[in-house]
Formats: structure tokens, C-alpha cells, sequence
């Protein structure tokens, strides 16, 4: 059913045919591995961009495809169709399907030790603390009802009591003040409301009780057997990436204005901000993707508080030990 | 050479009044793109959320750099579709205009095809294939039943007696096809591809939402949507609006060169024959037959495809999450109260879709010049991706029942309204020479003849607005109003919940096919007391 239009495996053969004279130096063929990333080519991802331009991958043995996300992409179904060998996901709802729908998921990894995703609102209508949205229309993403439903829960607070409706990634009615606050990565909409004139402030839900990773590595358990290997490859080369990019925020994202950002709309500027502010949610004592015992443990307790039963058994620390 | 004589008297315009009426459409353009700019320029609407258009101009202009790979992908997705979505159309059409048994059994896996919500197969589509070949679905998708049922309306509306000099020469089935048939048909197949255009733009700026690929306007308005910049996503409408108006423009242009040389210059004696329907077991036969069909044809795709059961629910699986599983309660309670708060806003929304269509075919006969220019209107909103609207529409009409009726009427009213206005069009000329040799005004011309004479369009047009107002109501509440099926479906994604998402697809094709067999039956109804043959 693959049709021959597909710009990425035209580029691919081309860019195969100019490397044809230089295939006799490389001593092994590399394997081919398939990532597919949570969102639209933005800083959240600048670490593999990295090690993907700088050849880390290649030197690892990794043939790494590159699937950019998008609002409809829902990452672990790539991994359930075979499209993809790896994903970054929303802990919560991969935990969910595991637990109600017996998904076959193992989470490997954490790219964001704490969750960036927060209540954003304006400063002239501050909503600092979960209890301030008692009365107030909050706009959350789908993929993060379950998130917003936990916090308030941990808070005490009625979901009756909020407004909450779909939020379509435009903060237009937030700056207008048609909703009073937003369910959004905290290290990114803040510069957008600046540059629209109005002074941004939010709380990660992170610090009021829902204390749980973002951007999981999902492995399924058939992959995990099958292509361990490659996977530690992966993860070693993309911890490199990411050490290096954070290790100055402001250095990289410009390099990736003519290839991973063209075409994005978004800003150079705008990634600079993004790559600085999730340098401290990022970064961890025991190497990047590491999950601590204390980490999970606090996951699984806030996913008891909206009924989701997590186990330890559903992630598995020992990949990461092998990198 | 008859009819164009009977063309240039009918039409009793002189070149100079040609000349006025496109000189006031101009004039009136102008005049509401001075009012825009005005009411964008000083934040008038929505406290600035509506742009001025030389905004919007500045930011294309500056953004010019990002636009041509964009464009270069969705006009790649959207033209393969529209070629393979009509052409499939045009074959399909022509098969089921020849073969009544074959149209019998199809009609069911058609309807079906029509009423599949893209915002629910859109993801399921983005799993199951990769690359550009889910905007190519996506797109022709868009395309197929439109096209489709303009070949059957034009071959079926084709006048007898040309058909009978035909076969009095001895012409076979084949000679009565390729002589007549397809030839009569001509305006209304081009009047089908002159809608699907702008169908198979949207399908691939849909697809490209959920296909996470780099390149298309699609993606590129998904990355724009976070930076609040109103003239971006205007601009980004623009281009897609472009793109589908040049489409949109060139079908036009070549049905009014063809429709011109195909009008009949007087009115058949004798109505057109009644098909018989076979004995009542034949006819119950197919009637399973063409139920089961497209429960077979969804069986079939999974299997082969070899989707994983987690995600690809077949018809015993929706089965099984529905009514079997644990979780079947809950499940039917949600199902329940999202219809209980979509059903009537999809009835209402049909209703007004279709009214304000009706009002604007007529309004097209009437006053040619002002429907003119309010065409480029109309065809901003098929084309403008309502995502990019979604800030603006719920400043200014809030997130409640208004909201979603707007929506509706907008997603609803253009095929709608470009049946309806062939089908006026396509009046005999010399039905309507006679009230006019009594000198009949435009209005009593209208009562007289040409409503009564497009009873078939309209009830075509009805049957195209049935799916369409349920989507329209869907994609409200999946933008705006977080109710609803449009709501189950968006917060489904997020739970990974495939059972529901499989569940509100189907159950929305089905109430579309309830929906569309009702209309059917009223129409039978009708056109058989006036013996008027269906369009379509």
C-alpha cells in the first residue's frame, strides 16, 4: 500500500545514491530504526536533532527515521501498528491502556523528569495555585484530560467546579481573555504571550501533587526482545545529543533553522526560550531518561489519585543501565 | 446554431449590461474588503482577532519563504486524490447509471463512504498507511461521492428522446453511452469535480493535521497555532483558498463552455419511465446485500492491511466494546448522552444549511451580481481550515449552541447551494420562454417553473447535506464546545480509547444513512406524484 510519492524515501534514495562512493569506509551496515517523536519539530526534541546532524546515531549502528508528532498523532499507536520501534509519550495514558486495555507497553526511560505541562494564564487575571481556577474556564488539550482531572482531584477541587473546554494549541483566547486559563508545556506558550504583549504566569501541575515524567520512552515488550541492542544504541546516542544541547541552550537551535525547524513557523528565538526553560526539568543527577525508585514510586501515587492502578513492573530501569 | 440562437435571445442581455453587472461584483468586493480592512485595522471585531487584510498580505509577504514546499506538498496529496478519487467516481457513476442492480447494491457502501466523519478515520488513516498516502485518501475521499453522484444525476437526467433517435439507428447499449449519455452528463460531472476541488484541498490539509508529516499548509498551520498570530493562519486560509479557487475556477469555466452547446431547446413530451424494482425476494436480496457490503469492505481492508486488533476494531470488535465487554455500560451511557446533545443540533444545523442554500440559489437567479460577489466568500469558508477560525469564531459567537449552528451552516451549504443553482440552471429554456412571453417577472419564473423543475436538485442537495450537517456539528464540538460526539471522539484520542473511536465513527456513519434513507423515502414520495425521475 506504500505509494511512490513519499518525499522522505525519495530524499532517502537520493541521499543514498550520493553516499554510494563513500559505503566502502563503513565497516557495518547500519540497522534501520524507526522513532516516532510526540510533537511538531520543536526545542522538545533538539536533543536527537543533535545527535541525528552530528552522526551520533550512525556511529551507534542506527539508521534512525525520524517521525515528526503532531495534535492528532497519538504516539503509542504508532508503536502498536509497527510504524515506529520507540516513542515519547504521556505517562498517564500509556499507563492507562496498559492497565485497562492490557497494551503491551514498557516505559524505559523519562525525558522530562518533571512534567512541563501547566496551568498558563495571564498576569493581569492570575491563576497561581489549582484552588484560583474554582469559577474559571480552563482550556485543556485532549491528551491532557487526564492530567488536568488528576491535579484537581490531589487539590480537592470539584471538577464541576471548573469550565473545562477543548483547547485547539491557539492562545488567542487566552491573550483575549475568553478563557481565563490554559493546559499547555509551560516552557513554550509564556514567550508566545509576550510577544503578543501581555505578561504570562503559570504553575507546573507537577508541583501541586500530579508528580509524574513527560515524553516516557515506550518501547513495546515484542521490541524491547527483538531490537534491545538497538535500543540502548538509541538511547546512548540520544543522551549525548541532549547533554551537549543543554550544555549551552542557546547554542543549537539556530543550527537547525534551514533543516529539522524549516517550515515550522515557530521562531528561532522562540526555540532558545524553550530549550532553556526545560534545561532544568531535563537534566538528572544519574544521566538523562534516568527513572529513579523515589520518581517512579511518586508517579504511581499520583496515578492512584484518579484510579489508575500503575505497577512498578510497567517500567523497566534496567535498559538505561546497560547505556 | 439553434441553440445558440435560442442562448443569445433567452439571456437578453447586451454587451454593455454584461459589462455592469461584473463592474458592481467588482464594486461590491471592494467595498467589503474596505469595510474588513477598516474593522481589522482598529481591533473592531473580537478585540483584533480578525485581521486586516493588508495584515494579512504583510505577514504572507514576510513569510513568503516558508510557502512553496508547503503548498508543493498539499497540492501533491490533494491533486492524486482528486484524479484517483474522481476517476473512481466517474467509473462507479457511470456503472450504476448503466446497471440499476449494480447502483442497488452500492448504495449503501456510497452512503457509507460519504458519511465518514475525516476528523474520526483521519487518525485511523495516518496509522494504517504512511507517507503521503493518507492525504491521497483523505482527498479523494472528499471527492468521490460528489463526483459520483453528478454522473448518475447527469446520465440519468439525460433526455429520452435523444436516447430514442439513437436506438431507432440500431445503437446498442454501449452506442447509447458513449453518444449520448456521457455527453449529456458532461455539465453535471464538471459541476461535481468543480466542488470536489476544494473537498480534495481540505482532505489533504486534514490529513496532513494528523499525519505528523513535516510539509503541507496543514502542518504548517499546526505549527503557526501556537504562536497566536491570527495574520499567519489567515494567511495560510489564503493560500489553501487560492489553491482551491484556480482548481475551482478552471472545472467552471470549462462547464460554461460545455453547458452551453447541451441545453435542450424545447421540453420532452413524455415522462421519463419508471424503473421496475424486480420481484419483492430479488429486492430484499440486494437490499441485504448492499448493507452487508460495506461491513465486508471495513472486514476486508483490516485484514488485509493486517492493522493490529488494539487498534483496528472490526465490526465484531465495535461489537464486542459495545454490548459484550466489561466496560459496555459506561461505554453506552457515554455514547447515549453525546447523541443526546448532538442530534438536535445536527437536525437543526441541516435545516439551516440547507435554507440559507436555497435562498442563495435563488438569490443567484435572481440577483446574478450580488451571489458574484459573495461567491469569494463563500468559498473562503470551504477552504479556510476552521481550526485557523476557531479564536476568532469563539470570540465572537462564544462556545455555545450558536457556535456550533455557524459552523454547521458553513460546512453544510456549499455543495448544497452548488446543486441547487445547476439544477436551476439546467431548466429547460423553453419552459421558461413561455412565462416569459406572458411576461412573467423573475419571481413568478422562479415559482413556475424553475423550483418545480429542480425538485430533483433539491432533494439531491438535501441528501449531500444530510452527513455534512453531522459534521459540522462534530467538528464544533471538538473545537469549541467539548460536548457531544465530536467531544467522545477528541477525548477518546487522548484516553487511547480505539473502541470509542471506532464506536462514534460508525455510529455517525449510521445515523448519516438513517438520515439520508429518510430523505430518500420522501423523496420517491414526491417525484413519483409529479413524474420526476431522482437526481442521482
Amino acid at each position: 500500500m506504500h505509494l511512490s510519492l513519499n518525499r522522505r524515501h525519495f530524499m532517502g534514495l537520493m541521499g543514498a545514491a550520493a553516499t554510494v562512493p563513500m559505503m566502502g569506509r563503513s565497516a557495518s551496515a547500519a540497522t534501520p530504526f524507526n522513532f516516532q517523536a510526540s510533537w511538531i519539530n520543536d526545542a522538545e526534541f533538539a536533543g536527537y536533532f543533535l545527535a541525528a546532524d552530528k552522526g551520533y546515531y550512525k556511529e551507534a549502528g542506527l539508521e534512525l527515521e525520524y517521525l515528526s508528532g503532531g495534535p492528532d498523532v497519538i504516539p503509542e499507536s504508532s508503536i502498536i501498528a509497527g510504524k515506529a520501534d520507540l516513542t515519547l509519550t504521556t505517562p498517564d495514558t500509556t499507563i492507562k491502556a496498559i492497565v485497562e486495555q492490557g497494551a503491551p507497553f514498557k516505559i524505559i526511560g523519562a525525558q522530562y523528569q518533571k512534567n512541563p505541562i501547566g496551568i498558563v494564564s495571564l498576569a493581569k487575571n492570575p491563576i497561581k495555585q489549582p484552588k484560583d481556577l474554582i469559577g474559571k474556564t480552563l482550556a485543556v488539550p485532549p491528551v491532557n484530560v487526564i492530567s488536568v482531572e488528576a491535579m484537581l482531584k490531589i487539590s480537592g477541587i470539584d471538577r464541576a467546579q471548573v469550565n473545562i473546554v477543548p483547547y485547539a494549541y491557539d492562545p488567542t483566547p487566552l491573550i483575549k481573555g475568553e478563557i481565563d486559563a490554559s493546559v499547555d508545556f509551560t516552557t513554550n506558550v509564556p514567550f508566545t504571550i509576550k510577544q503578543a504583549g501581555e505578561e504570562a504566569t503559570s504553575f507546573l501541575l507537577y508541583d501541586f501533587g500530579f508528580t509524574i515524567f513527560n515524553d516516557t520512552v515506550v518501547v513495546t515488550e515484542e521490541v524491547l526482545k527483538a531490537k534491545r541492542k538497538e535500543i540502548v544504541a538509541f538511547l546512548k546516542a540520544s543522551r549525548k545529543g541532549w547533554e551537549e544541547n543543554l550544555a549551552d541552550p542557546a547554542a543549537f537551535p539556530k543550527t537547525f533553522a534551514d533543516t529539522w525547524f524549516k517550515g515550522t513557523g515557530r521562531s528561532i528565538e522562540n526555540e532558545v526560550y524553550f530549550n532553556t526553560a526545560q534545561k532544568p526539568l531535563i537534566e538528572n543527577a544519574n544521566g538523562i531518561f534516568s527513572m529513579s525508585e523515589e520518581a517512579i514510586a511518586a508517579n504511581i501515587e499520583a496515578l492512584a489519585a484518579v484510579g489508575i492502578t500503575a505497577k512498578r513492573e510497567y517500567f523497566d530501569t534496567t535498559v538505561l543501565e546497560e547505556v | 446554431m439553434a441553440t445558440e440562437t435560442a442562448l443569445g435571445a433567452s439571456s437578453g442581455t447586451t454587451k454593455s449590461e454584461t459589462g455592469f453587472r461584473h463592474w458592481s461584483a467588482l464594486r461590491n468586493a471592494a467595498i467589503l474588503l474596505a469595510l474588513w480592512e477598516v474593522l481589522g485595522r482598529f481591533k473592531l471585531v473580537a478585540g483584533g482577532a480578525l485581521p486586516a487584510p493588508t495584515e494579512v498580505l504583510i505577514r504572507l509577504w514576510s513569510d513568503r519563504g516558508d510557502y512553496p514546499l508547503h503548498i508543493l506538498a498539499t497540492f501533491q496529496g490533494a491533486s492524486l486524490g482528486f484524479l484517483i478519487g474522481n476517476g473512481l467516481a466517474i467509473l462507479a457513476g457511470i456503472l450504476f447509471a448503466v446497471s440499476p442492480v449494480a447502483a442497488r447494491l452500492g448504495r449503501g457502501l456510497n452512503v457509507a463512504i460519504f458519511a465518514l466523519p475525516p476528523i474520526a478515520i483521519s487518525p485511523i488513516l495516518v496509522l494504517t498507511f504512511s507517507g503521503m498516502t493518507p492525504r491521497v485518501v483523505l482527498a479523494a475521499l472528499g471527492c468521490y461521492f460528489v463526483t459520483m453522484s453528478a454522473t448518475v444525476t447527469g446520465i440519468s437526467q439525460t433526455d429520452k428522446r435523444m436516447l430514442d433517435v439513437v436506438r431507432a439507428y440500431g445503437g446498442g447499449r454501449l452506442a447509447l453511452l458513449c453518444l449520448v449519455e456521457i455527453r449529456s452528463a458532461l455539465p453535471a460531472i464538471l459541476a461535481g469535480l468543480r466542488v470536489a476541488a476544494p473537498a480534495a484541498v481540505l482532505g489533504s490539509i486534514l490529513a496532513e493535521f494528523g499525519g505528523g508529516g513535516r510539509f503541507g499548509l496543514g502542518a504548517y498551520l499546526i505549527g503557526s497555532l501556537g504562536r497566536a498570530d491570527p495574520a499567519r493562519l489567515w494567511g495560510i486560509g489564503l493560500a489553501a483558498t487560492a489553491m482551491a479557487l484556480i482548481a475551482y475556477g478552471i472545472f467552471a469555466l470549462i462547464e460554461a463552455r460545455l453547458t452551453r452547446s447541451t441545453r435542450a431547446v424545447t421540453v420532452a413530451a413524455t415522462p421519463p419511465g419508471i424503473r421496475s424494482e424486480g420481484s419483492l425476494v430479488s429486492t430484499i436480496a440486494i437490499t441485504l446485500a448492499s448493507i452487508t457490503l460495506p461491513f465486508i469492505v471495513w472486514w476486508l481492508l483490516l485484514k488485509v492491511l493486517g492493522t493490529p486488533a488494539m487498534i483496528a476494531k472490526t465490526p465484531a470488535g465495535v461489537f464486542d466494546y459495545l454490548f459484550l465487554a466489561p466496560s459496555a455500560t459506561s461505554a453506552q451511557t457515554r455514547l447515549l448522552a453525546a447523541l443526546g446533545q448532538t442530534l438536535p443540533m445536527t437536525l437543526i444545523g441541516m435545516a439551516a444549511g440547507l435554507a440559507f442554500a436555497f435562498a442563495l440559489a435563488l438569490a443567484s437567479v435572481v440577483r446574478p451580481g450580488i451571489v458574484r460577489s459573495f461567491m469569494p466568500v463563500a468559498l473562503v469558508t470551504q477552504t479556510m481550515p476552521l481550526v485557523a477560525l476557531t479564536p476568532l469564531l469563539v470570540l465572537l459567537l462564544g462556545r455555545g449552541p450558536s457556535l456550533i449552528l455557524w459552523i454547521t451552516i458553513s460546512v453544510t451549504f456549499f455543495p448544497a447551494f452548488v446543486t441547487l443553482a445547476q439544477g436551476l440552471g439546467m431548466v429547460s429554456r423553453g419552459a421558461l420562454d413561455v412565462v416569459r412571453a406572458y411576461g412573467a417577472s423573475p419571481f413568478t419564473e422562479l415559482r413556475l417553473v424553475s423550483i418545480p423543475a429542480s425538485l430533483p436538485y433539491l432533494f439531491a442537495a438535501m441528501r449531500l447535506a444530510v452527513p455534512r450537517a453531522l459534521l459540522g456539528v462534530m467538528i464544533a464540538e471538538w473545537l469549541a464546545t467539548g460536548t457531544g460526539l465530536g467531544n467522545l471522539l477528541n477525548q477518546s484520542r487522548g484516553y487511547l480509547d480505539y473502541g470509542m473511536i471506532w464506536t462514534v465513527a460508525v455510529v455517525s456513519v449510521l445515523i448519516s444513512v438513517l438520515f439520508y434513507q429518510i430523505v430518500i423515502v420522501i423523496e420517491r414520495h414526491v417525484l413519483q406524484k409529479r413524474g420526476m425521475q431522482p437526481a442521482a
